[in-house]
């Protein structure tokens, strides 16, 4: 088991960020990726992280579910202090605690598409919840397709069979890199409908980065970052205000 | 684009290393086997002129078939007598361990090493190549000299006594008298060379009265063909010959570089061996780089470049990789002939001093073989990239186009049934020159490796499934991985394999064959002997016959007989005659008589035919034959008896005193000794102790006993061979390396995404072993299953009596597998641990 560092605070708080911070390079070419970001991430919710090309997005995410490390500052997944972790349990934790979908090449080629589903539990050795995974494959409507491979699938298809795999163990959190990004509008529909599904019914807590205003709309509130820093954020995101924001936000 | 060809070569560097190892290792033994024996024979060369300088001309005898007849000594001091000669001497040398010296710990020195020598004392340094350097030359009876180093690194000291073994018994005590240097450097090779007196000699090897050969000095300005002319009147007509100093020195030379030619083709063949397995390793180094980069060749001819500059391109980059690896070969090889001079060294065959000489050949030789493997290797990778299509810049995920499994399928089986086909004529009716023997089962097993290459993508993916299975069930998700990993790419994994395929074939191949070599023994040993004892000497110098003689003295025995062995012409064809008691014979061997009786002891007139020499010669029992022997002698013998049992005795059969009246070989090859009634072998044990005593150099063997030496000689052969095929099978390795390297690099993102979803460090690198241990094991059994092929085709092709029916020595071939199993594990210890370090996020992100 990860060891923990709790935050002597107990709240609903599935992932959050202090003063988290990412620096590339140095000197002339220094990129600051995120500057300063303190945010939560509630349990239970759907929230998108917005922002223009290279506004630190992808790289917020990525300090977020252990899979980069800040230059200052700390993040936790629920009260785990993920900058005391090593990198054998930062990947445990990864395994056990966090879901992901990619925007592209998020399924194993020479597994089916139910082995991709519960690659993250065969990792762990630990059996999945029958029930649970019945569930989970029922919702996203992949009975039938549980024995192909992903090259047998449509994109849409594949993406489908990565929000099952991020919704298999049941984890803490699901990260969501730009999910539609390669789909056509009705797929992509499809597929945030299922997230919000997931949200609803099954109780999952979703963070989807995206800079689609539609696919935003989906979310329960939305982190808007420019530059590296969080400048707005937004409760019950529609399409229209998320547009208007965005922008606002590149005249800025 | 020859731009473009060194872009890709830097930007390939990491990859193409590997590919540019296993062609400097094939080239670097080519290297090294024309290196080594460029400068030994140069510096053998030497050794011959220094060792003929000081003689001039030499009588010897001569015989067109058997064991020359030794000159009388009385022919020295007739030819001495010649005006113009200076100095004529006689020569006596004993065979090869004849005399064996005891060391003061009691031990001799280790018989299956160089071998022991021992000549005549010649008192000038011209004619005897020798000079004293310590004490005296040996005089005396029970004196003896031996070369500086034999004595010094065995410890044998000027003045000290030691026991001599000889044939004549154990000489005991004899004097040391000094020690002596061969030539200028004493370059002996590792053999112990002694000398005794002339007179000592004669009594030791039992040729009184006789020397092997007259060493004559000339004076200054003297004709040499008027002396020639005066010693043809001295010498008798028949059996003796005159040669200048040229001749012996070519002679010399000839002698010399057959055993560096061995030497050296045996270590080209295997570099060869090596060279071919590069082929296969280069040929899916340049498929799956080009793979990597079909979208790039798709740019390129969407750019406008044609099939041709594309192909050139590619041909162009292989063309600098076998340039620079051939290179680097060249100076490896010479590296490696002076690691195998060292080598051979630290073995005690001290090799003189070689100049080191790379000809123009070899540098030709390495450049053409290096260059050529790694251009033909890319041949079909480059093509295939030529033909990709302009489109595949704009698809995802294009791959590079192959051949069609149908064609593949087809050149597959007929190159394979080509090799069977030419190997089976090969081994049914084998050419007459062993180069062409050689070089025809050489193509015909080149045709198998390619051909169950080609064919084996087919089955590749099955069986990979099949020996995966227990990965998958026992090694968790990353067991799983690792078999779908060595399936998904049947191409790929069969010729990594088959890399490994050529090696472990050839390795279970000799396995096979010396297994039923080995067996077949045993069932000869059952079948055929009837002896309790068996006798050899370690040596090749025979067996002296007083041992059979104090053998029969003891009376314990109800059959003793020697085995000589000497060539005859017999009914005008030259062939092996065999002498031995035949009163006994029935006792020893079952020779299964087909016609007439074995001859009683003081029958000396008679012959024992084989059925088949017998039908030969359209003679039966009763009728007689005509013998000459190599002294010129000739005996009529009557046929006494036909046998049919061909394991043991294959030969005309005589009575001993045949050959001691024709003055034939006088020197027992083998003793056979049955008990008699009422004497167990227990009670023997003692008398058997007491003769090995009286002889050490000879084994006194139970037929048992007999069969394990047999087999132990049989299996320290099989080492060697194997240990050089070991090259082949490093190789290879490299080769699974290679290839797991490059997939690991192929597969970046799919590495990402299983970090990413929690694969941990470990199961990574575990995947990425147990996918090369499966492939290595895929590689291993089709070479076993090719072995098995091969052993079969030997074991049918050599004669009955040596192998008989086709034996496999499961266990060894299981562990052998294992083996390599275990090796292919180890190899991908590099690559996994890549793969286990890869960045999450980089690896993610890689395109
Ligand atoms: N490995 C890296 N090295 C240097 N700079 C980087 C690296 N990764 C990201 N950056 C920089 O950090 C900034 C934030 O990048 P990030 O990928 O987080 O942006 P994003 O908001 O996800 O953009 P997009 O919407 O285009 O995906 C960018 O300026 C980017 O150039
Ligand atoms: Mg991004």
């Amino acid at each position: 088991m990860p060891s923990t560092t709790t935050t002597g605070i107990e709240t609903d708080v599935a992932a959050r960020a202090i003063g988290a911070t990412k620096f590339y390079g140095s000197g002339d070419t220094e990129v600051r990726a995120l500057d300063g970001v303190t945010a939560e991430f509630e349990r239970g919710h759907f929230s998108a992280i917005m922002g223009p090309s290279g506004s630190g997005k992808s790289t917020l995410m990525h300090c977020l579910a252990g899979l980069d490390t800040l230059t200052d500052g700390r993040v936790f997944i629920g009260d785990t202090d993920l900058s005391t972790l090593s990198e054998r349990n930062l990947t445990l934790l990864r395994r056990d605690k966090i879901g992901f979908v990619f925007q592209a090449f998020n399924l194993v080629p020479t597994l089916t598409a139910l082995e991709n589903i519960t690659l993250p539990m065969d990792l762990a050795g630990r059996d999945p919840d029958q029930e649970w995974l019945d569930r989970v494959i029922d919702a996203v409507g992949l009975a039938d397709r549980t024995s192909h491979r992903p090259s047998e699938l449509s994109g849409g298809q594949q993406q489908r069979v990565a929000v099952a795999r991020a919704l298999a163990s049941n984890p803490e959190i699901i990260f969501a890199d730009e999910p539609t990004g390669n789909l056509d509008s009705t797929t992509g529909a499809e597929i945030l409908d299922f997230m919000r599904d997931a949200v609803d019914n099954l109780g999952q807590t979703i963070v989807m980065v995206t800079h689609d205003p539609v696919a935003a709309s989906h979310a329960d509130r939305a982190v808007f970052l420019v530059d590296g820093k969080i400048v707005d954020e937004m409760m019950e995101p529609t399409a229209e205000m998320v547009l208007d924001e965005m922008k606002l936000l590149s005249r800025r | 684009m020859l731009r473009l060809t060194f872009r890709n070569l830097g930007a390939n560097k990491a990859r193409f290393a590997m590919t540019t190892f296993a062609v400097v290792l094939g080239v670097g033994f080519v290297v090294a086997s024309f290196v080594l024996s460029d400068g030994l024979r140069s510096s053998f060369g030497d050794l011959s002129d220094e060792i003929t300088a000081g003689t001039d001309l030499q009588v010897r005898p001569v015989s067109e078939f058997g064991e020359p007849v030794p000159l009388d000594e009385t022919l020295v001091d007739e030819i001495a007598a010649i005006d113009g000669i200076r100095l004529a001497v006689g020569f006596v040398e004993g065979d090869e361990s004849a005399m064996q010296p005891v060391k003061s710990d009691g031990t001799t020195i280790n018989s299956v090493g160089p071998p022991q020598l021992t000549f005549s004392w010649v008192d000038d340094e011209g004619l005897g190549a020798f000079a004293l350097i310590e004490g005296s030359a040996p005089d005396e009876t029970a004196e003896f000299s031996m070369d500086v180093d034999a004595a010094t690194s065995n410890g044998f000291v000027v003045g000290s006594t030691y026991d001599l073994i000889t044939p004549i018994g154990v000489v005991e005590d004899a004097t040391l008298t000094g020690t002596t240097r061969f030539g200028s450097a004493n370059d002996t090779l590792g053999a112990v060379l002694m000398h005794v007196s002339l007179d000592e000699a004669q009594r030791l090897f039992g040729v009184p009265g006789t020397v092997d050969e007259i060493a004559i000095r000339l004076d200054t300005d003297t004709d040499a063909a008027a002396v020639v002319a005066e010693i043809s009147q001295v010498i008798p007509t028949y059996g003796v010959e005159i040669v200048d100093q040229a001749t012996l020195n070519a002679e010399q030379k000839a002698d010399f570089n057959q055993g560096v030619d061995i030497v050296g083709n045996v270590l080209l063949g295997f570099a060869i061996v090596s060279l071919f397995v590069s082929i296969f390793i280069i040929y899916n180094t340049f498929s799956i780089i080009l793979g990597q980069r079909v979208r790039e060749m798709g740019l390129l001819r969407a750019l406008g470049a044609d099939t041709r500059q594309i192909r050139r391109t590619v041909l162009g980059e292989a063309l600098a990789v076998g340039l620079i690896a051939s290179l680097i070969g060249l100076l490896a090889g010479v590296g490696i002939a002076q690691g195998l001079i060292a080598l051979f060294d630290a073995l005690g065959a001290s090799l003189p001093d070689s100049p080191i000489i790379v000809s123009l050949r070899t540098i030709v030789l390495a450049l053409t073989l290096g260059i050529g493997v790694t251009l033909v290797s890319a041949l079909a990778p480059a093509r295939a990239a030529a033909s990709v299509a302009p489109m595949a810049a704009l698809r995802d995920g294009a791959t590079l186009g192959h051949q069609s499994s149908r064609r593949r399928l087809v050149v597959g089986s007929t190159l394979l049934s080509i090799g069977i086909a030419v190997g089976g004529f090969g081994l049914i009716s084998p050419p007459s020159s062993t180069l062409n023997v050689v070089l025809v089962l050489g193509f015909a097993a080149a045709a198998v490796f390619l051909g169950v290459t080609l064919v084996s993508p087919v089955i590749a993916e099955p069986v990979s499934r099949g020996l995966g299975w227990p990965v998958a069930k026992g090694m968790g998700t990353a067991g799983r991985l690792a078999r779908e990993n060595a399936s998904r790419n049947p191409r790929r994994t069969a010729t990594t394999g088959a890399a490994l395929m050529i090696g472990l074939s050839l390795v279970s191949t000799v396995l096979i064959v010396g297994e039923s070599v080995k067996s077949r023994l045993g069932e000869l040993l059952e079948s055929s002997v009837q002896a309790d004892y068996l006798i050899i000497d370690d040596s090749d110098a025979g067996v002296t016959p007083k041992l059979a003689a104090d053998l029969a003295d003891t009376g314990q025995f109800a059959a003793v007989t020697g085995f000589r062995y000497d060539e005859v012409r017999l009914a005008g064809f030259v062939t092996d005659m065999i002498a031995a008691d035949l009163s006994s014979m029935g006792l020893l061997l079952s020779l299964d008589l087909q016609s007439g009786t074995l001859p009683a002891a003081d029958v000396t007139d008679v012959i024992v035919l084989h059925t088949d020499k017998a039908e030969d010669m359209g003679v039966g029992v009763g009728d007689t034959v005509t013998v000459e022997f190599a002294s010129g002698d000739a005996a009529f013998l009557k046929v006494a008896a036909t046998y049919d049992d061909d394991t043991i005795l294959d030969s005309p059969i005589v009575p001993v005193q045949v050959f001691d009246d024709a003055g034939a070989a006088a020197v027992d090859q083998w003793v056979a000794a049955s008990l008699a009634d009422g004497v167990s072998a227990a009670a023997a044990q003692p008398l058997i102790d007491q003769i090995q005593q009286r002889y050490p150099q000879v084994s006194i063997d139970s037929a048992a006993e007999f069969q394990e030496r047999f087999e132990a000689s049989i299996d320290s052969a099989l080492t060697v061979v194997n240990a050089l095929l070991a090259l082949a099978i490093v190789i290879a390795l490299i080769g699974i390396a290679n290839t797991l390297a490059l997939s690991v690099h192929e597969r970046t993102r799919e590495l990402g995404l299983l970090r990413a979803v929690g694969m941990t460090r470990r199961q990574v690198r575990r995947m990425v072993r147990w996918e090369a241990a499966l492939v290595a094991l895929f590689g291993a059994l089709l070479g076993v299953a090719v072995g098995l092929l091969f052993g079969w085709g030997v074991v049918s092709a050599l004669p009955a009596d040596f192998a008989g029916s086709l034996n496999v020595p499961f266990l060894r071939i299981t562990l052998l597998v294992a083996v390599a199993a275990a090796a292919g594990l180890v190899a991908a210890w590099l690559p996994a641990r890549r793969a286990g370090r890869l960045n999450v996020l980089d690896a993610i992100s890689h395109t």
